[in-house]
């Protein structure tokens, strides 16, 4: 490679490689949206001509698609609930207190996250499924909540390490109590990491699968079961606007994200929060 | 977890107790601990249980030797090519786009990094749909494939192995680059120039400077990439063919279709100990990792 960069011919090709590796991840997602604006929503590209049809289509009366959308915000709110609350008591456990087997702990809650999805998904349906609960909003909340509560521990573990301890420190020693501190100093200056703790629990589990499909009835369905049983058993066209419409929420998602964080702070550099993902990498306990 | 304290000794542990600050992240770090316990490790240990239960209420060992016999192991080794496949490829191509990221200004660098993290936080099911668009016999690829006349094109990419590999690289290829992104970055550039100004040359330089300092990202990232693959079924269920069936939608097929729990609950275990197996891989190559930085600082 370093052959390669400094000779003219190297670095073009290093460009040229990186170019179409990069063409290899938008491609399918750039696709997808101009296809769901065009007549022919299954084929050719790019579309001969240009329609909304699909999206109308998609909240039309007969449609299955309304159902299965509500259903994926209910489930993503109750989700976002659990996993903020149990994300905030859980980092402050893991950055402002003495905690015995502290490294255990952050392992466990880590763990969700490389445990196979479908390993997770078999255990939950087979405590739900006696408790004649498959199929209820709670239960695939409960089961994201597993998936998502990891996400909000370490988005907020970094964030309660971003903030300078003294300055609660210097509350305390002028007489606030513990609730004003947490109150008046730790609460503004963690909102923006707490605000995307709570936008990716919302997307991880508007997203999820795996544990929706396991936990799901033919009855209830979340959006992306409903997407995948469309695209396995029978062509819809309007799954491509769906689609579209789950690429436009993740994105939009994201672009909130670094809002909160460019308005939160001038501290935060990157526009992107990279942590979660990265964040998996270091497995178990060593980031702690 | 935090229970499990209890190790220690009666007197310690009431001392523990006593410091403030340990009761408050004891009382913290209840909430998600006995959430995990209950929600994640206990259905785990029901899985284990179910799998070893036989019909008759006894312990056997007979579902996992159906899960290891015959078509349902020809799954697993399926499941293993794919995931081995997949964590290669993606490790490659990532080795690419992050060492020319690692490369480029830091606006650059956020920009690019930006087209490999967007996506990555996009469902995984759109992102395959994409690709079936694409690779159809009528999509892009095979359009722009025909206006090239190459031989043989139209090319079937869609319900094989081809496809398959297409759509789950692309799936795991951001976490290759975030991490081997990370490690490039943090390479001191002066090793390489002392390397050339003692006269090595650059692919010299390449071989025995560089690809150390960077072996151990690239085993982090290639495990972690396989480790990811062997669960994932999303994709092979969608573009793969018979030939493509993967342990994880056998297992889906065993539940959903069958009602075959004590084998499902077999197969989920199996998937379990290959994922544990790659941790402990994963934890070596950073634990060497983390003995190469240190003699390398002393």
């Amino acid at each position: 490679m370093i052959g390669l960069r400094s000779t003219w011919t190297g670095r073009i090709t290093l460009t040229i490689a990186s170019a179409l590796i990069l063409v290899f991840l938008a491609l399918p997602i750039v696709l997808i949206v101009v296809t769901s604006f065009g007549s022919d929503a299954l084929g050719a590209f790019p579309p001969q001509s240009w329609t909304l049809g699909w999206y109308r289509a998609i909240f039309a009366d007969g449609s299955k698609w309304p159902a299965a959308l509500s259903l994926s915000a209910l489930v993503a709110t109750i989700t976002t609930v659990f996993s903020v609350g149990l994300g905030i008591t859980a980092a402050t456990a893991l950055t402002r207190s003495e905690l015995p087997l502290r490294s255990a702990v952050y392992g466990l809650v880590l763990a969700p996250l490389l445990i196979p999805q479908v390993v997770i998904a078999l255990g939950l349906f087979l405590i739900f499924e006696p408790a004649s609960m498959l199929g209820s909003p709670l239960a695939i909340a409960l089961g994201h909540t597993v998936l998502a509560a990891p996400i909000a521990v370490m988005i907020l573990v970094a964030t309660l390490r971003g903030i300078d301890e003294r300055l609660e420190d210097a509350a305390a020693s002028m007489g606030a109590g513990r609730a004003t501190i947490a109150r008046r100093i730790t609460f503004p200056l963690a909102a923006p990491g707490i605000v995307a703790a709570a936008i990716f629990s919302f997307i991880t589990s508007f997203d999820e699968f795996f544990i929706a499909q396991f936990l799901s009835t033919t009855n209830t369905t979340t959006l992306p079961v409903q997407v995948f049983n469309v695209l396995e058993f029978d062509a819809d066209p309007t799954v491509t606007a769906v689609s579209a419409l789950l690429i436009a929420v993740a994105v939009l998602a994201l672009v909130l994200i670094g809002l909160a964080r460019w308005l939160g702070a001038g501290k935060q550099s990157g526009l992107l929060p990279v942590e979660p993902a990265a964040g998996i990498a270091v497995s178990g306990g060593e980031t702690v | 977890m935090a229970i499990a304290s209890a190790s220690i000794a009666p007197g310690g542990l009431r001392a523990l107790l006593r410091s403030r600050r340990t009761r408050a992240g004891l009382l913290n770090a209840a909430p998600i601990v006995l959430y995990l316990l209950i929600l994640f490790v206990y259905p785990i240990f029901g899985t284990l249980l179910l799998s070893l239960k036989g019909e008759n209420g006894g312990l056997t060992l007979h579902w996992y030797a159906d899960a290891l016999s015959g078509s349902n192991f020809e799954v697993l080794l399926t499941t293993l090519r794919i995931s081995g496949e997949t964590a290669v490829l993606s490790l490659l191509i990532g080795f690419v786009l992050a060492y020319a990221v690692s490369r480029l200004r830091p606006v650059w660098a956020g920009l690019v990094m930006v087209i490999v993290v967007v996506p990555h936080f996009i469902s995984a099911l759109v992102r395959t749909y994409g690709w079936i668009i694409l690779l159809g016999e009528h999509g892009l690829v095979n359009n722009l494939l025909v206006k090239l006349h190459l031989p043989g094109t139209p090319f079937s990419l869609l319900y094989n192995e081809l496809g398959v590999i297409i759509g789950t690289t692309s799936v795991m290829l951001p976490y290759t680059v975030l991490v081997l992104y990370g490690v490039m970055r943090s390479v001191d550039r002066r090793l390489l120039a002392a390397a050339a100004s003692m006269g090595a040359g650059r692919l010299v330089t390449f071989r025995r400077v560089y690809l150390p300092l960077v072996a151990p990202g690239m085993a982090t990232a290639g495990l972690l990439s396989f480790i990811l693959c062997l669960g994932y079924y999303l994709t092979p269920a969608l573009m793969g063919g018979p030939k493509q069936t993967v342990v994880a939608s056998l297992i889906d097929q065993q539940v959903m279709k069958q009602n075959q729990w004590n084998g499902a609950a077999a197969l989920g275990v199996i998937l379990l100990l290959l994922t544990f197996a790659g941790l402990l891989l994963l934890r070596l190559a950073s634990r060497i990792g983390a003995s190469a930085r240190t003699r390398r600082a002393a």
